[in-house]
């Protein structure tokens, strides 16, 4: 395999609250490779977009990355000057985001707007810039692009506008896209052109994608690893086919069997993940999926389990794991996936 | 002169464009009062332009068989103390006014639009010192501040102009720092800076452009407010000095004329008053076109 193009190590980004600092980033180490799609999974709050705009210090107060590398081209993104990861960001790394509602400045041309990020790092002319303005839109499907460039963002439809933030990513050719949910916003059959654009953009152009989503099915197709996120910590990350067919930490098992099913039997009830994503503020001892988990065993109140490699390229952090979990606790066939359930420590019988 | 202000704004929108500014545009012109008030300030300036030109009289040409002259055919709208033509004076006056209200307003947009950008944008350290500023400002007396300045600079036109903005711009700075301060939020923004922009982009290109609405409002609106405050620096005596008629110098010595010469202090009163009705329903009406919650 090729050197990777980017090497996140321990990074670790903190809100300062009134009650003390939230780390809402807490060791994450990744590499994302040239002409890869990672995808980056996780509920609300799970530190997932955070990751995303530490990369590009992008942090919103009072946020502040307290530490670790983000390294790029041998160079650590976290040290370089202010004006140097200005020129970076649109330029080497580009990121599109979920609203493309309100990602474009209403009062502005769309046209005028993507010509400005190549104008911002000086790579064209004004002209130039147009015409290669209308070639990108021509690119991610726009009809009409020559009379679409015009328009304002009102003017356009949520998945037109959407491709424009592509367009607009993709203008000074990065050789990354981070994309922070993407689809979100937009209704389902638009969801899947966008998704099918991003793909082709991957493949033909070579543009290292990260994709960040809460949502498995957009992983499935389009990635071909995934990092899963619980509480700020990565818990478990992989090839995808691998983790879908045999997910080894409980929280990705969960999630995974929480996806609806069509072929599911009629007036079977949805599973969810009881419990609720931990407060941040105190996050809980131990593994922080504990108070959540069905297979917690006791040295997960305690101890925190580290990330490792359990399946050749699969890396989970858990005390159990799901291989252990299928064979001992009967896990495929469990209905009452409660905290606790399969291991039998209930909540009132934990000793602190 | 607002609609100058007005037309700078819309310029770069083409008509055939379905815009914020052509809907603006559209939603104006069905505002009658403000339709009205237009057509008056164009006149206003017509007159005002005409006046540098020609005048019926000049302006202070004296006439001894002529003071305090009630109107008649040959002086429309009488003569004052020194048999001069009110009609006249109240034309050059109009100069002294617009370019007041107007320039007034251009420093106050000058001076405010680029502090409030930098204080609501960046906040911290720098939005509390010009919070810190602004509210001592506003702690000062304004016709004290005036009054004060122009002793010290010297009465002219000028320096009148100077003494309005050190009292006025406080105003727009504070709109223009909290239209920053929640324009910075937005995802557009965002987006800009993942994009690579530089911050005096973001601020001037994208967060200014997003508040232009209400700064043209504000800026409207202060017109009135500047040309009024002239009037009475003017009918004070510390305004500008004769032989530059203002309107309200010129009340000032129709007051002292009141009971024989009433048309002295009326004349001019009631070109004050229009000019200034129509400064704020122009700007009313600019408020209610300009205001996305009023899309009708």
């Amino acid at each position: 395999m090729a050197a990777p193009i980017l090497r996140v190590r321990n990074l670790r980004t903190q809100f300062s609250t009134d009650q003390g600092p939230v780390t809402a980033v807490d060791n994450v180490s990744f590499d994302l490779y040239p002409g890869e799609s990672l995808g980056i999974v996780g509920e609300s709050g799970s530190g997932k977009s955070v990751t995303a705009l530490s990369i590009l210090r992008l942090v919103p107060d009072p946020g502040r990355t307290v530490g670790g590398s983000v390294l790029f081209h041998e160079q650590d993104l976290l040290q370089v000057s202010d004006e140097e990861i200005r020129e970076i960001r649109g330029r080497d790394i580009a990121m599109i985001f979920q609203d493309p509602q309100s990602s474009l400045n209403p009062v502005l041309r769309t046209g005028f707007q993507i010509d400005e990020a190549m104008l911002a790092h000086k790579q064209a002319t004004p002209r130039q810039a147009r015409t290669r303005t209308i070639e990108l839109l021509r690119r991610v499907r726009i009809p009409a692009a020559e009379t679409r460039v015009r328009d304002f963002p009102h003017q356009l439809s949520g998945g037109m506008r959407q491709r424009a933030m592509i367009a607009m990513g993709l203008a000074n050719s990065p050789a990354i896209l981070i994309a922070d949910e993407p689809t979100t916003a937009l209704d389902v059959t638009v969801q899947a052109q966008i998704l099918e654009l991003l793909g082709d953009l991957n493949r033909e152009l070579g543009t290292a994608i990260i994709m960040i989503t809460h949502n498995m099915g957009v992983v499935a197709g389009l990635c071909s690893r995934v990092i899963v996120m619980y509480a700020g910590q990565i818990v478990e990350q992989g090839p995808v086919d691998q983790i879908f067919d045999q997910p080894q930490h409980p929280y990705t098992w969960s999630l995974l069997r929480s996806i609806p099913r069509v072929d599911a039997v009629r007036h079977e009830r949805l599973r969810s993940i009881e419990g609720m994503a931990p407060d941040l503020l105190h996050p809980p001892a131990g593994c922080r999926f504990h108070p959540r988990c069905p297979f917690r065993i006791e040295k997960c109140l305690t101890d925190e389990p580290r990330l490792e490699e359990i399946h050749p390229g699969q890396f989970a952090s858990c005390w159990v794991s799901m291989d252990r979990a299928r064979a001992e606790m009967n896990a495929n066939n469990l209905d009452d996936i409660s905290p606790g359930a399969a291991s039998g420590l209930k909540p009132g019988e934990i000793i602190p | 002169m607002a609609t100058a202000a007005a037309v700078v704004a819309v310029r770069p929108i083409e008509p055939e464009q379905a815009s914020l500014w052509s809907d603006a545009w559209r939603r104006l012109r069905r505002n009658r009062f403000a339709l009205v008030a237009s057509i008056y300030l164009l006149l206003l300036v017509a007159v005002a332009l005409i006046s540098t030109v020609w005048t019926p009289y000049r302006m202070s040409a004296v006439g001894i068989t002529e003071t305090y002259a009630p109107p008649t055919a040959a002086h429309l709208l009488g003569s004052d103390e020194l048999g001069r033509d009110i009609l006249s004076r109240l034309m050059v006056g109009a100069q002294v006014s617009l370019i007041v209200g107007v320039g007034t307003q251009i420093l106050v947009l000058a001076v405010g639009v680029p502090i409030g950008l930098l204080a609501g944008y960046y906040r911290g350290w720098l939005d509390q010192i010009v919070t810190f500023i602004i509210n001592v400002f506003y702690g000062i007396p304004d016709l004290l501040v005036a009054m004060i300045l122009v002793f010290i600079l010297g009465p002219s036109l000028r320096n009148i102009i100077i003494a309005i903005v050190a009292t006025r711009w406080m105003d727009m700075a504070r709109l223009v720092r909290g239209q920053a301060m929640s324009l910075r939020e937005r995802e557009f923004v965002e987006a800009g800076r993942a994009a690579g922009a530089r911050p005096i982009k973001m601020l001037f290109g994208h967060i200014l452009p997003n508040a232009l609405g209400p700064i043209i409002v504000q800026a409207t609106l202060g017109i009135p407010a500047a040309i009024l405050f002239e009037a009475f620096l003017s009918f004070l005596g510390v305004g500008v000095q004769p032989p530059t008629p203002s309107w309200g110098s010129m009340a000032n010595e129709g007051v002292m004329a009141i009971q024989y010469a009433p048309h002295m202090v009326i004349a001019p009163s009631i070109a004050l008053s229009l000019t200034l009705m129509a400064f704020n329903f122009l700007g009313d009406g600019l408020r209610d076109a300009l205001d996305p919650r009023s899309r009708r």
